[in-house]
C-alpha cells in the first residue's frame, strides 16, 4: 500500500516530463520578461518569489537581488507572483518586457489562514474559538531536539513541562488538567494521522533502575514542521471526538507546493550545554555521622572537616613499606559534578527537496540527530526520513500521501530515580573523593565482577553510567494516503486512510557487584502499538447571496492494538556468568516473564455546518457519534455537539479607522471520553511461588455499567485590533466542566477493593487566557520590534465526588502529599501534622508540643491535622516572546514566567536528612553564640520566625560546631559541640506547658539527627521561576553563487534566569512521571514533587545554518 | 477514465477490508490476558491466600514485633523495631489476602468443594484473628463486600473485638467439622502449601488455633475459654509433635521467595541491623540455653577487662593478644575469615579508667531502646551500616535464602503445649501443666535442631518447672523467635515477660495495639472513628486516642499488661 504510494509520484514525475518535451515542440519562445521585486514594508528586494506563468509549470524564483527574468511560452502570458507572508499578485504581461512589483504583506489578523479540525484550513477571523498557532519559521532560529518544547512560554492556556535533560519525556497540558486519572495529554494529529504519545514510558528494569525512555511524540521531526495549531477547548477540538477532550495539537508537515521548482534546503546545527549551577550541597565535612569520624559507608555529610589539613586513612590511600595505609589529607571536592559530566553535545543535520510538476509536488527530507548527553556515555540518536507527495491523477482527483519513517536509538537512558541508579545522584555519594579518583570503575582483575568505591554500599558513579545500559530502539511508521474527489465546484469529497506504528525494544544490562542488584540483571522488553483510521469527509460549499454555507459529513473507523513483551531476571537472581547478557544466563527459576495484548476501537459518523453571513457572522454547528469497544453495549454510543459564534463588529459598524478588527466570539461544546481497554469486567491476575503459578482476585473493583464521561465546555473572547493590526489582543474566558469521570479512586481496603472505578463527580476548570501582541517599531530603513505577551490564570476544582467520599488522594508521600477535598482547588499539597498548642489565648499559640523524652516534634497522625502547605498549580503564567529586525539581523527572545504555587522537593528532603545540605546548616539558630537567657529572648520575640515550624524550615537552636554555634552535647563522644534542639513547649499536664529554649531541662541532640524527616513542609518550597527559553541572534548571510539563501543563527535555550526557592532546582521539573505508585490516584504522574533531579541547570550555546538552493 | 475506474474499485476494495476488520465491539473488549472469575479453580486460588498470610506473619514476627517484645533490636533504621514509632499502620495486605480467601470460599462453593470450603473457613479465621488482635476493633459482618450495592458495603462499620472473636472460634468449629470428615476430594497437592492436602492436619491446625483464641478470650470470658479448651483437649487432635508446626518452606530463588534477611539481595544490610537484644539473650545464657548459637553468633571481637591498662581503652584491637597499630576494626567479611583461620581477636579496657563496666561476654546483645543503638558497646565504628565488633549478630543461617531453620512459622506445637501448661496451671481439667510445660519445651529444642540438650536443659534452675504462670510465659517467650507477634499477645494478656521499654521510647509503658492506616482514615473516617472513640485512651492522648498506647476491648478492664 505505502510502496504504492511512493512510487506514484515518480511516475507522474516521469510522464510530466514527457508531455513538457511535447510542450516545447508545440509552442515557439515568444519573448523573455523581467524585473525586480521589492517588500513595500521596508522597500528591500525579496529573494525566493515565486513568478509563475499561469496555466503552465513555467517559472522560476528571484534571486537575492529580487530579480527574476522568465523565457515566457504563452501569448497571452499572465504571470502570478506568490511568496510566503505576502499577498499574491497576478499580472498580466501584455506587451511589457519588464514588470517591477512591489509587493504587500499579507494582512495578518484578517486573513490569516489557521488549520482547524480534520484538517481543514479556515480564515482565523471566522472561527468562534481560541486557536493557538505557532508558525515553522518562529522556531527556525533554534534547534529542539523534542518539538513540543518549541510550544513552551508560546500559546496562551498551554503549560510544557519538561521531566529532565534531553531525550527525558516532555509533559503538555492544554488549560489545566481536567482529568484525573489520565495523564491529560491532548490528542496529537500529524497531516491528518493520529499519532499515540503518552507519558507514561518509565520502566524500571532491575533494583531501583528507573528509566524515562520518552514520549513518543519525540519521533517527529521538528525541522519538519511547517506550522502546529493548539485547538484549546472542545469546541475547536469537538470534531476529534472521544480523544480531544484534552484538546489536540495539529501539526503540519512541510509540503512541496505547486507552482515551485525544486529547492534543496540543507541544515546543519549543533548545540553545546555546559552545567551552570549545581545543589548547594557543602563539602564542608566528610562522610560520617559525627563530627571527627569518618565513615566512607555513611551517607552522612557530618563527619570529618575538609580543607582543614586533617589526615585519616581514607579508601585509596597508598600502603606504606610497613604494609600500614597512609592517612592521607581530607580535601573537599566541591568540583566533582562539574568534572563528571561531560559537555552534551547534540547535532542535528538535515536534507530536504522539495518541488513539483505541473501535475505532482513532492518533498523528500532525513534528518538525523545525534546526541551525547552530560552524564557521560548516555546518548540518544533519531533518524527521520519523510516523504511527502499530491498527485492529480485527473482535474477531480487527487492523490495525496505522506510517509514518515522514524527510527530512535540509544545505547544508555540515564536512569533517574532515588538512590539506585541513578548517576547524577551518586556524584553526591562522597564529600572528599575526588571523582577523578573514582573513573576506574572496576577494581583490578575482578573486571566484570567488583566495582571499585570508597564503599560497599554506595556505588561509583561511573560503574552507573559505563556499567549499566538501558538501551532501545524504536522503529515507527506514521503515513497516510489521502484521496480527494471534487464532485463539482460545490462538492469535495475525501477518503483517507492512516497509519501509525511503532516497535519499541529495550534491552537493560545490569553488571555484577550494583548494590541494588548485587549480581546484575538482564532484561528485555518489546512493545508495539499500532493505530488505524479510516476516514471519510464530504463537503458542500455553496453561496447564496450574502450567505456562505457549507456542510460536511463523514465517518471514521479507528482501531488500535498494543502488546508488551517482557522477560529479565527476577530480583537479587542476577546472572549465573557475570558480564554474559543473555536470558539463557539466567537461573532458568529466576526469569521472570510477562506478556499482554489489548485492542480497542471507535466507530464514528460525524456533521459540520457552517454559516457565514457578509463576512462579518460567522456560526459553525458540529456533531459527532461515537461507538466504542471499551464501554459496556448500552452506554457504547454516545452523542455530543458543538456550535460557535463569531462576529466581526467592525464589518457591522463604523468604527474609527484606528479600529482594524473588532471581533466577538463564543462556543459551547460537549466532548465524550471513553476508557481504556477491559475495563469493564475483571479477570484473575496470575502470581507465582517459585514454580507454581497461581491465580488472584484483583482488588480494583470494576464498573461493569460505564459510561463515557462527558466534558462540557463554554468560551467567550474578544480580538481587538489596532493601528493597521499593529496592536492585537486577543481575551478568552473558559469554564469547563468534567463530569462522570471515569475514576479510579481509593477506598477502605476493609471493603475487600482499595481501589474502585468510580463513574461520577465533576471537575471544573475555569481561566482566562490573555494575548497582547504589537509591532511598537516599524520603520522604513528595516528595522522593526514584534511584541507577543501571553498570560493565562487558571484554576480546576473538586466540585462532586461519588457519594460517601469527600476526598481524593493524587499522590501520597510521608503521611502527605496532593489531596483534595470535595469543593477544594485540585492540587492542594499538605504536610504530616505535629502536635503544637491550638489555644489561642495560649502565649504558646501554635508552638510545638514536643515529646517529654526527647525533646523532638511528635506526628499528629490525624487526617484533619495535616497542613495544607500549598498548592502545585501556579496563580498565574506569562509568556513574551520579541522578535527585533534589522535588515538581515533578527534578535528573538522568548520569556516565560511562572508565579506562584509551590512544590516540595525530596532531594532536600533526603539532602537535609543526611546533612549534606548548605541551606539546612544555615537555617540553624546559633544558639551557642548567646547566654541562655539571651537565647530564650531571641527566640520569645519571633516565634514565627524563630519557633514555629514553616514552609522551608523547622526551627533547631545549635550548630556543627562550636564556632557556628553549636551546643555542649551531653551525648557526644569526645566532640561536644554538635548539639542542637528543637524549640517549643513540653506539656507537663493537660494545657500547661513548660518551655524548651534552652537551658536547664532541654533536651539537645547531635545536629545530625535533628532533621524534620516526617514533616514535607520543611521541603516544601515556592514553585516561581522566570526563564529565558530562547534566544537567538540570526542573520541572512549576502549572496553566494548557486544559493539562493543563507541563514545562520546562534542560540540558547531554557536559561534560568530567577526562581522563587533558590535551591538549585529547577520548579518545573517537580514533576514525576511514575509507574503504578499504590495509594495514587493519578498514578502517570505527580505533580508538585521534585525527587533527585539533580542534573545541574545548563546553558546550551547553539550554531545553525539553513542554506537553501 | 481508466484509473477512475480502478479507483472505485480500490475504494470498494478499501471500504470492504474495514468492514471485515471491523471486528464486533464485545468482542474486541474480551481481555485476553487473564481468565474469567467465573472459570477459577479453587485450586489455583489456594496459595494467593496461603502463601501470602504465611510471609505476612513471618514478616511481622522475624520483624517489628521481634523488637517490641525484644527479642532483637536494630541499629540502623531502627525507630520502628527499638522505640514502636509506627506511625499509622495500613492493614491492606491483610484485607487482600480475605479478598482472594472470600473468592476460595464462593469457588469451594460453587463447585461444592468442601474440603477447600475448610481451607477458606481456617485462614479467615487466622487473618481475621490476626487483624483484631493487632488493631482491636475491625470491619468483620461486613467487610469484603464492596462488589455489592449500598454505602453500607462500600465503606464497611467496624464490629467490635468481641464479635470478631466469637465469628473466629464459630469458623474455626465449622472447619474443624469438615476436617474430621478426613475427605479431602478435589485437591491437587503441591497447590496446598502447608500440609499438601492432609486434611488430618488441617484438622490439628484448626484445633490448635481454637486452643489459641480460646486462650486469647481467657480474661475477659474465663468460662468460655475454659470450657472451649478443655473441649479440645478432649478431643486429642491438636499439633503434638515438633514435626507437625505449621509452617511455609521458603524458594531461595529469588528476593520475593527467600528469607526476609537473605544476604544475596540487599549486601547484608538487613541481616546487620539486627542484633538480639540483652533483655533475650542475657537470660538465656543466664539459664544456657542450647538454642543461643542455632539464633546467635559470638562477637567479633571481645572487651576483655584489664586493671593494669594505663589508658582507659585499646584504641586498636588484639589479634591473639598483640596489638594491631591502626587498625580499629575490620569489615565483617575478613573477621569471618580471619576468625575461622584460628585467629582470636580482642580489646582490652580499664573499667577504673572508664569509669564503667562494659559488656565483655562472648555473646553481646545491646540492650532495648537505646538512643544510639550503634554506639553500644564502645563501637569504633559507629554509623548506620556498620557492623559492630563488640556485640553478637545473628547467627549465619539468617543470612541465607531458604532451607534448615528458615521456615514461616504460623503456629507450632510447643505453642499448643504452653497453651495447655497455661491451662493447667489454671486448674483447669486438660492434665498435668508440668508435662505440658516439659513437652512444649521439648518440642521448641526440637524445632531448633538441640533436641538432644532437652534432658539436661529442662532440669536446669529456672528452666525447671516451678509451676509458676510468669515461667511458662517467659518459656514460651524464648519458643517464639521469629514468631514473636503471638509473644507480645500473651505480654498483653499476661504482662510476662515483665518487659520495660527504653529509655527513647516516647512514652514509659510498651505499646498494645497498632493505630488504624492513613487508608481506613481517610476513605473510612466515620467508622474508623466510631472505633477510636470505644479505645480506652492510657499514655499518648496528645496524639489522639489512635494510638499503639490505647486499649482495646480484649484489655479493657483487664489490668493488664500495665
Amino acid at each position: 500500500m505505502l510502496g504504492l504510494a511512493l512510487l506514484l509520484p515518480f511516475l507522474a514525475e516521469a510522464k510530466s516530463k514527457g508531455s513538457s518535451v511535447i510542450d516545447e515542440d508545440f509552442f515557439q519562445t515568444t519573448a523573455t520578461i523581467g524585473g525586480k521585486i521589492t517588500s513595500k514594508t521596508d522597500g528591500l528586494s525579496l529573494p525566493g518569489v515565486t513568478v509563475l506563468e499561469k496555466g503552465t509549470s513555467n517559472g522560476t524564483v528571484t534571486d537575492v537581488e529580487g530579480i527574476y527574468l522568465l523565457t515566457l511560452r504563452g501569448e497571452k502570458a499572465v504571470l502570478v507572483f506568490s511568496y510566503i507572508g505576502f499577498e499574491s499578485v497576478e499580472i498580466t504581461v501584455a506587451s511589457q518586457s519588464t514588470i517591477n512589483l512591489i509587493m504587500e504583506e499579507t494582512s495578518q489578523a484578517m486573513n490569516e489562514i489557521v488549520i482547524t479540525a480534520l484538517g481543514i484550513g479556515r480564515e482565523k477571523k471566522s472561527l468562534g474559538y481560541s486557536v493557538g498557532e505557532v508558525k515553522g519559521d518562529a522556531v527556525r532560529n533554534v534547534t529542539q531536539e523534542n518539538a513540543i518544547n518549541a510550544l513552551a512560554g508560546r500559546v496562551a492556556g498551554v503549560t510544557v513541562n519538561q521531566t529532565s535533560g534531553v531525550g527525558s519525556s516532555t509533559s503538555i497540558v492544554i488549560r489545566g488538567a481536567t482529568s484525573l486519572t489520565s495523564d491529560n495529554q491532548p490528542l496529537f494529529v500529524i497531516d491528518g494521522v493520529p499519532v499515540s504519545n503518552s507519558l507514561g514510558n518509565m520502566r524500571s528494569m532491575g533494583g531501583r533502575n528507573e528509566v524515562d525512555y520518552g514520549n513518543q511524540i519525540s519521533d517527529l521531526n521538528p525541522d519538519d514542521i511547517e506550522s502546529i495549531s493548539v485547538l484549546k477547548g472542545p469546541s475547536a477540538a469537538a470534531l476529534y471526538g472521544t480523544r480531544a477532550g484534552n484538546g489536540v495539537i495539529l501539526v503540519t508537515t512541510k509540503k512541496g507546493r505547486k507552482g515551485e521548482r525544486m529547492v534543496v534546503n540543507f541544515s546543519s546545527s549543533n548545540v553545546f550545554e555546559q552545567p551552570v549551577r549545581f545543589l548547594d550541597f557543602h563539602y564542608g565535612f566528610s562522610n560520617g555521622n559525627r563530627v571527627g569520624l569518618l565513615d566512607e559507608r555513611s551517607e552522612f555529610w557530618a563527619g570529618i572537616p575538609l580543607d582543614q589539613g586533617i589526615s585519616a586513612v581514607q579508601w585509596n590511600s597508598p600502603v606504606g613499606p610497613d604494609g600500614k595505609r597512609i592517612p592521607t589529607e581530607m580535601n573537599s571536592y566541591r568540583d566533582n559534578m562539574k568534572n563528571f559530566l561531560e559537555a552534551g553535545v547534540t547535532s542535528t543535520n538535515s536534507l530536504a527537496i522539495t518541488g513539483s510538476t505541473d501535475k505532482t509536488t513532492y518533498k523528500l527530507g532525513y534528518t538525523n540527530m545525534s546526541h551525547n548527553g552530560l552524564i557521560p556515555n548516555s546518548d540518544l540518536f533519531r533518524h527521520n526520513l519523510s516523504f511527502s507527495a499530491g498527485f492529480d491523477i485527473t482535474e477531480k482527483l487527487k492523490l495525496s500521501t505522506d510517509v514518515n519513517l522514524s527510527k530512535s536509538l540509544s545505547n544508555d537512558r540515564p536512569s533517574t530515580g532515588n538512590r539506585g541508579a541513578n548517576a547524577a545522584e551518586s556524584v553526591y555519594s562522597w564529600s572528599h573523593v575526588n571523582i577523578a579518583d573514582l573513573r576506574d570503575y572496576w577494581l583490578p582483575g575482578q573486571e566484570e565482577f567488583q566495582q571499585r568505591a570508597p564503599s560497599d554500599n554506595m556505588d561509583n558513579p561511573y560503574f552507573i553510567a559505563y556499567g549499566i545500559n538501558n538501551g532501545f530502539v524504536r522503529d515507527r511508521v506514521m503515513g497516510n494516503m489521502k484521496l480527494d474527489y471534487k464532485w463539482s465546484e460545490n462538492l469535495n469529497s475525501h477518503l483517507r486512510m492512516s497509519y501509525d506504528t511503532y516497535a519499541e525494544n529495550r534491552e537493560t544490562k545490569i553488571p555484577y557487584s550494583y548494590t541494588r542488584d548485587r549480581r546484575g540483571g538482564y532484561h528485555l522488553q518489546d512493545i508495539n502499538q499500532a493505530e488505524s483510521n479510516l476516514e471519510f469527509l464530504t463537503t458542500y460549499k455553496k453561496d447564496v447571496g450574502d450567505l456562505n454555507l457549507s456542510f460536511s459529513a463523514g465517518a471514521n473507523a479507528m482501531n488500535q492494538n498494543f502488546r508488551d513483551n517482557y522477560m529479565g531476571s527476577r530480583e537479587g537472581v542476577g546472572l549465573v556468568v557475570p558480564g554474559l547478557y543473555r536470558i539463557s544466563n539466567i537461573r532458568q527459576d529466576g526469569i521472570a516473564y510477562e506478556n499482554s495484548s489489548s485492542r480497542r476501537a471507535i466507530y464514528s459518523v460525524f456533521g459540520l455546518a457552517s454559516f457565514g453571513f457578509k463576512d462579518q457572522l460567522y456560526l459553525d454547528l458540529t456533531a459527532r457519534n461515537d461507538w466504542s469497544s471499551t464501554l459496556p453495549a448500552s452506554n457504547r454510543s454516545y452523542f455530543y455537539p458543538s456550535a460557535s459564534l463569531s462576529w466581526i463588529a467592525n464589518y457591522t459598524f463604523n468604527l474609527p479607522e484606528n479600529i482594524s478588527m473588532l471581533k466577538f466570539r463564543a462556543g459551547l461544546a460537549q466532548v465524550g471520553n471513553d476508557t481504556s481497554p477491559y475495563a469493564i469486567i475483571p479477570v484473575m491476575g496470575n502470581s507465582n511461588w517459585g514454580n507454581l503459578v497461581f491465580n488472584t482476585y484483583p482488588g480494583n473493583l470494576l464498573n461493569s455499567n460505564l459510561a463515557p464521561e462527558i466534558n462540557t465546555s463554554f468560551e467567550y473572547g474578544m480580538d481587538l485590533n489596532l493601528f493597521n493590526n499593529r496592536i492585537t489582543f486577543e481575551g478568552t474566558y473558559f469554564y469547563q466542566e468534567n463530569r462522570n469521570q471515569i475514576l479510579n479512586v481509593q477506598g477502605p481496603s476493609s471493603s475487600g477493593f482499595p481501589t474502585r472505578q468510580i463513574n461520577a463527580g465533576m471537575i471544573s476548570s475555569r481561566g482566562w487566557e490573555i494575548m497582547l501582541g504589537g509591532s511598537p517599531i516599524q520603520n522604513a530603513n528595516g528595522l522593526s520590534l514584534d511584541v507577543n505577551i501571553n498570560f493565562t490564570r487558571m484554576r480546576t476544582r473538586l466540585e462532586s465526588l461519588t457519594d460517601g467520599m469527600d476526598f481524593i488522594n493524587l499522590w501520597d508521600e510521608n503521611n502527605g502529599g496532593a489531596q483534595t477535598f470535595v469543593g477544594d482547588d485540585i492540587g492542594n499539597l499538605y504536610s504530616r501534622g505535629y502536635l503544637k498548642v491550638e489555644d489561642p489565648k495560649s502565649p504558646y499559640y501554635q508552638w510545638p508540643i514536643l515529646t517529654a523524652t526527647q525533646g523532638t516534634w511528635q506526628p499528629d497522625n490525624r487526617r484533619e491535622a495535616r497542613v495544607k502547605v500549598g498548592n502545585f498549580n501556579p496563580d498565574f503564567i506569562m509568556g513574551m516572546q520579541t522578535v527585533l529586525r534589522y535588515k538581515k539581523w533578527n534578535l528573538q527572545a522568548s520569556f516565560d514566567l511562572r508565579m506562584g504555587g509551590e512544590f516540595q522537593s525530596f532531594t532536600y528532603r533526603f539532602g537535609g536528612s543526611n546533612w549534606k545540605s548548605e541551606l539546612q546548616m544555615n537555617d540553624l539558630i546559633p544558639g551557642g553564640l548567646y547566654t541562655d537567657a539571651e537565647l530564650v529572648a531571641l527566640l520569645k520575640s519571633d516565634p514565627g520566625k524563630y519557633i514555629i515550624p514553616k514552609n522551608g524550615n523547622f526551627p533547631r537552636v545549635g550548630g556543627y560546631t562550636e564556632a557556628t554555634g553549636g551546643l555542649p552535647n551531653p551525648l557526644g563522644t569526645g566532640i561536644n559541640y554538635d548539639g542542637v534542639f528543637i524549640p517549643g513547649v513540653i506539656q507537663i499536664a493537660p494545657g500547661e506547658y513548660r518551655e524548651h529554649l534552652g537551658g536547664a531541662g532541654t533536651f539537645v541532640r547531635p545536629a545530625s539527627t535533628q532533621f524534620p524527616w516526617s514533616y514535607n513542609q520543611q521541603v516544601t518550597f515556592d514553585a516561581s521561576f522566570l526563564k529565558l527559553r530562547e534566544l537567538s541572534i540570526g542573520y541572512d548571510l549576502p549572496n553566494i553563487k548557486g544559493i539562493s539563501s543563507t541563514n545562520v543563527s546562534i542560540f540558547s535555550r531554557n536559561i534560568i534566569l530567577w526562581t522563587a526557592a533558590n535551591i538549585g532546582i529547577d520548579p518545573e521539573r517537580a514533576f514525576q512521571i511514575n509507574g503504578n505508585r499504590q495509594g495514587d490516584t493519578a498514578n502517570v504522574f505527580r505533580q508538585g514533587i521534585e525527587l533527585q533531579n539533580v542534573l545541574p541547570w545548563t546553558i546550551p550555546f547553539g550554531f545553525k545554518l539553513n542554506m537553501t538552493f | 477514465m481508466k484509473i477512475i475506474n480502478s479507483l472505485h474499485k480500490f475504494i470498494i476494495a478499501l471500504v470492504l477490508l474495514t468492514a471485515i476488520s471491523c471486528d464486533s465491539l464485545d468482542e474486541i473488549n474480551e481481555n485476553p490476558n487473564g481468565i474469567s472469575p467465573t472459570n477459577a479453580n479453587p485450586n489455583f486460588l489456594l496459595p494467593a491466600v496461603m502463601r501470602q498470610a504465611a510471609l505476612n506473619i513471618n514478616n511481622l514476627g522475624y520483624g517489628d514485633m521481634a523488637g517490641t517484645v525484644q527479642h532483637t533490636q536494630k541499629d540502623g533504621w531502627f525507630t520502628g523495631h527499638n522505640v514502636y514509632e509506627w506511625g499509622l499502620q495500613d492493614w491492606n495486605g491483610w484485607y487482600d489476602i480475605l479478598r482472594n480467601n472470600r473468592f476460595l470460599m464462593e469457588r469451594a462453593e460453587d463447585t461444592g468443594l468442601d474440603f477447600h470450603k475448610g481451607i477458606a473457613l481456617t485462614m479467615k479465621s487466622f487473618l481475621f484473628g490476626t487483624i483484631t488482635d493487632l488493631w482491636g476493633d475491625a470491619p468483620y459482618t461486613m467487610a469484603l463486600r464492596g462488589d455489592q450495592p449500598g454505602l453500607e458495603n462500600e465503606f464497611p462499620a467496624f464490629d467490635s473485638q468481641e464479635v470478631i472473636y466469637e465469628g473466629v472460634i464459630n469458623d474455626l468449629k465449622a472447619a474443624a467439622q469438615i476436617f474430621s470428615k478426613g475427605n479431602n476430594s478435589g485437591i491437587i497437592a503441591q497447590y496446598d502449601l502447608y500440609f499438601k492436602g492432609n486434611a488430618q492436619r488441617w484438622h490439628k491446625f484448626t484445633n490448635s488455633l481454637l486452643l489459641r483464641y480460646y486462650m486469647r478470650l481467657s480474661a475477659k470470658k474465663p468460662d468460655f475459654a475454659k470450657a472451649g479448651i478443655e473441649e479440645i483437649f478432649r478431643t486429642g487432635v491438636f499439633l503434638s509433635a515438633a514435626d507437625e508446626d505449621v509452617v511455609m518452606d521458603y524458594i531461595g530463588a529469588s528476593m520475593g521467595d527467600s528469607w526476609p534477611s537473605s544476604t544475596d539481595f540487599d549486601a547484608g544490610s538487613n541481616y546487620r541491623r539486627i542484633k538480639p537484644t540483652t533483655t533475650l539473650i542475657n537470660r538465656m545464657l543466664e539459664i544456657n540455653d542450647p538454642r543461643v548459637p542455632v539464633w546467635f553468633k559470638p562477637v567479633h571481637n571481645q572487651w576483655v577487662e584489664d586493671l593494669k591498662l594505663t589508658t582507659s581503652i585499646d584504641p586498636f584491637i588484639r589479634e591473639n593478644g598483640v596489638i594491631l597499630p591502626g587498625r580499629v576494626s575490620f569489615s565483617d567479611l575478613v573477621y569471618v575469615q580471619r576468625i575461622a583461620a584460628g585467629n582470636v581477636y580482642t580489646r582490652h579496657y580499664n573499667p577504673a579508667l572508664l569509669g564503667r563496666k562494659l559488656d565483655t561476654g562472648r555473646y553481646v546483645g545491646v540492650p532495648a531502646g537505646l538512643e544510639n543503638p550503634s554506639a553500644y558497646n564502645l563501637n569504633p565504628t559507629e554509623g548506620q551500616q556498620v557492623e559492630n565488633q563488640h556485640v553478637s549478630q545473628l547467627s549465619d543461617h539468617y543470612k541465607g535464602r531458604s532451607g534448615g531453620i528458615l521456615k514461616a512459622r504460623i503456629i507450632s506445637a510447643s505453642e499448643v503445649h504452653f497453651i495447655l501448661a497455661e491451662a493447667a496451671q489454671r486448674g483447669w481439667n486438660v492434665g498435668n501443666a508440668q508435662t505440658h510445660y516439659n513437652n512444649a519445651i521439648r518440642f521448641s529444642l526440637q524445632t531448633w535442631g538441640v533436641g538432644p540438650g532437652y534432658e539436661k536443659y529442662i532440669t536446669r534452675a529456672g528452666v525447671a518447672y516451678d509451676g509458676s504462670l510468669k515461667q511458662i510465659i517467659e518459656q514460651k517467650w524464648i519458643a517464639s523467635w521469629t514468631t514473636a507477634t503471638e509473644s507480645w499477645f500473651d505480654y498483653r494478656r499476661t504482662g510476662f515477660p515483665a518487659l520495660v521499654p527504653g529509655n527513647s521510647s516516647a512514652e514509659p509503658v510498651m505499646p498494645i495495639r497498632f493505630t488504624y492506616g492513613n487508608n481506613e482514615i481517610n476513605f473510612n473516617s466515620k467508622n474508623v472513628g466510631d472505633a477510636i472513640s470505644r479505645l480506652e485512651v492510657t499514655f499518648g492522648g496528645g496524639r489522639g486516642a489512635n494510638n499503639q498506647w490505647s486499649k482495646p476491648w480484649l484489655i479493657q478492664g483487664t489490668g493488664k499488661p500495665w
